[in-house]
């Protein structure tokens, strides 16, 4: 058993849990890239999380790091 | 109570455009899925670490071993990330001014925090509950066994507890303009009553039995009857601090 | 009749008396300039007029009754317009007026047809851009339409104009001065010209007590000397002048300035008779209005 197949085994599990944290991602990056100014952090700091920590950091994003009005 | 009303409507209307119901929504329907995802895959996962060649002996996964991983994820980052968003409710807007104009406009400050706790409380419910059914339908399609029969009486201690852990939020936003103060309160109370657990008599009456002992309440272990003093506990003690926030936002300079 | 009195108001923070014993009225349908330095107690004086402030001694009364810190009754025949209005950036301009419309009780009905009459008032677009990108003018204009929104008997402005460009700041005082009559307007400011263009009470904070609180004319006549201003061709001319003028009158450079007492129509035609006999002619000749800057000077001195 391999990991492709875990994946094949469980689609019903997977294929809402990729689409919804894909979605996420985009949306913070859509967000991101569309602002200049943050509550804190930068454009890049936010990029790299938002990408590298799943789904963590799309979501800190949402909450301490846009910029809130 | 008009005010209060028309205050809760305004706290929906920033919840949504602040992308925070929508954050909530996909982060606990996200939890929702892994927690019985993650028990299907546990023997999975174990197996390719020890080498595929290795066959070991695992007990196949079943209902519970998938809502002990709901309640991980609930009592350990759900409720936090909640917390962190409701954190800032009442410092920021006193931080920025914003109540200024309404309160000289008839606003009472009760109705403020009551609104506020209200909406966030909402929140809390629509979150547990979001992710519960989600898990509930998974579980009982993966795992249709009969080891967790009362699922029911495991979630409505999460709900319960939120009346008092939200409450503190509110608490401690009013009491500091840093955003971050309802956050920090709320995670040393967490801390305080997770410490006072390591002395195993109070067990019934602290209001942390409600996040801690879901699991033997889902398998019938334990009766919901064993951890009623630490219901009414937190349901006293939330109104107490739901006063105490009231106080502190009615001698607040605006 | 008056509408706002106060009645030896005291305020301390820490070491520091910033109201000491202030008492004052403002008559009902006057525009009345609140004038003071910076750090005064103006913004004190308001929020504690608002119950926005608690009040260490000393009676506020509104229309006879008397406000209280944190009760909103009275509040609803009184607009504010903080110095910084702050609103909720992801509404639109409808969005909160409605929200502010609700919380003072105006009825469903009624709420939508004022809103858009308001925002026609103050000329702000009515769509559904958010407040977020706002101007500091627009927003100004926002917070005029807020506290006039329920119509109330008092509008209370603190600094309005201080944050405006002069284009702003003179389309603001006219929309202050066309409310003359609706309601009872006070607006407190430390630029003088602000109040000169258009109150008819004048009050100077100063020390914690109102040192003054009367009409600008009154003011003017009490405490401003009025004087002649003559103006020559050369400095020795000037000089000249200065002494058939006699002690009445200085020179300086080309300038002579006479102070006067009573009529200036009396005084005037026999400087100018003076002059004609000695055959020196003035270049201009001005009757000098004594201004609100210099009353201030003198009172707060």
């Amino acid at each position: 058993m391999n990991n492709a197949d875990i994946i094949t085994n469980n689609l019903p599990l997977f294929i809402p849990l990729i689409i919804l944290e894909v979605g996420l991602d985009l949306a913070a990056l859509i967000h991101i890239f569309r602002h200049k100014n943050y509550r804190m952090g930068n454009r890049i700091l936010w990029v790299l999380l938002t990408l590298l920590v799943n789904p963590i950091g799309a979501i800190l994003y949402f909450i301490i790091g846009r910029e809130q009005y | 109570m008009k005010a209060t009303w028309f205050f809760i409507r305004k706290e929906l209307l920033e919840s949504w455009r602040n992308y925070h119901l929508l954050i909530i929504t996909v982060v606990f329907v996200i939890f929702g899925i892994e927690g019985p995802l993650m028990a299907k895959l546990t023997p999975d996962i174990l197996k390719m670490a020890t080498g595929s060649g290795l066959t070991i002996k695992m007990p196949d996964p079943t209902s519970i071993d998938a809502w002990q991983q709901y309640y991980k994820n609930m009592t350990q980052i759900g409720i936090y990330i909640l917390v962190v968003i409701f954190s800032g409710t009442i410092s920021n807007e006193v931080a920025q001014g914003t109540l200024v104009n309404l309160v000289t406009k008839g606003l009472p400050r009760y109705s403020v925090v009551m609104a506020k706790y209200i909406v966030a409380y909402i929140q809390w419910c629509l979150a547990i509950m979001m992710a519960f059914l989600i898990s509930w339908g998974y579980t009982s399609y993966y795992f249709p066994d009969n080891r967790s029969p009362h699922i029911w009486s495991g979630m409505w201690p999460l709900l319960i507890f939120g009346l008092l852990f939200v409450a503190i939020t509110i608490l401690g936003s009013s009491l500091s303009k840093s955003n971050y103060m309802g956050f920090l309160t709320s995670v040393v109370v967490f801390i305080v009553l997770t410490l006072l657990n390591l002395f195993k008599s109070t067990g019934r009456y602290n209001p942390i039995a409600l996040v801690t002992d879901n699991i033997y309440l889902i398998k019938g272990t334990e009766q919901i009857s064993h951890i009623m003093p630490a219901i009414w506990i937190t349901i006293i003690s939330t109104m107490v601090i739901i006063y105490l926030s009231v106080l502190s936002l009615k001698y607040k300079k605006l | 009749m008056a509408i706002l009195e106060l009645h030896d108001v005291k305020k301390r923070y820490g070491d520091k008396q910033v109201l000491n014993g202030l008492s004052f009225a403002v008559p009902e349908g006057s525009i009345f300039g609140f004038v003071g330095d910076n750090g005064a107690g103006k913004t004190t004086t308001m929020k504690m007029i608002l119950g926005l402030e608690t009040i260490d001694s000393g009676d506020i009364l509104i229309d006879g009754q008397k406000v209280h810190y944190g009760n909103s009754g009275v509040n609803r025949e009184i607009g504010y317009l903080p110095d910084v209005p702050e609103y909720y950036g992801y509404m639109n301009p409808t969005e909160y007026l409605t929200l502010c419309g609700q919380l003072t009780g105006i009825s469903k009905e009624d709420l939508s047809i004022r809103i858009n009459q308001m925002l026609k008032t103050v000329d702000l677009p009515i769509n559904k851009r958010r407040i977020h990108g706002f101007s500091r003018g627009m927003k100004q204009r926002l917070g005029i339409a807020q506290a006039l929104l329920n119509r109330p008997r008092i509008l209370i402005c603190d600094e309005p104009t201080s944050a405006l460009d002069p284009n702003g700041r003179g389309e603001f005082l006219d929309l202050l001065a066309s409310l003359r009559g609706e309601m009872t307007i006070i607006f407190s400011t430390h630029i003088l010209t602000d109040v000169e263009r258009i109150s008819d009470q004048v009050g100077i904070l100063h020390d914690g007590i109102l040192k003054a609180n009367d009409s600008l004319d009154n003011l003017k006549k009490k405490y401003a000397k009025s004087q002649i201003v003559l103006k020559f061709d050369s400095d020795e001319i000037a000089n000249q002048v200065s002494q058939i003028l006699g002690d009445s009158a200085t020179r300086k450079d080309k300038k002579v300035i006479l102070n006067y007492d009573g009529d200036y129509q009396a005084v005037a035609e026999s400087v100018l008779n003076m002059l004609l006999k000695s055959h020196l002619i003035p270049m201009s000749m001005d009757k000098q209005e004594a201004s609100l800057e210099d009353i201030f000077m003198e009172v707060t001195s």
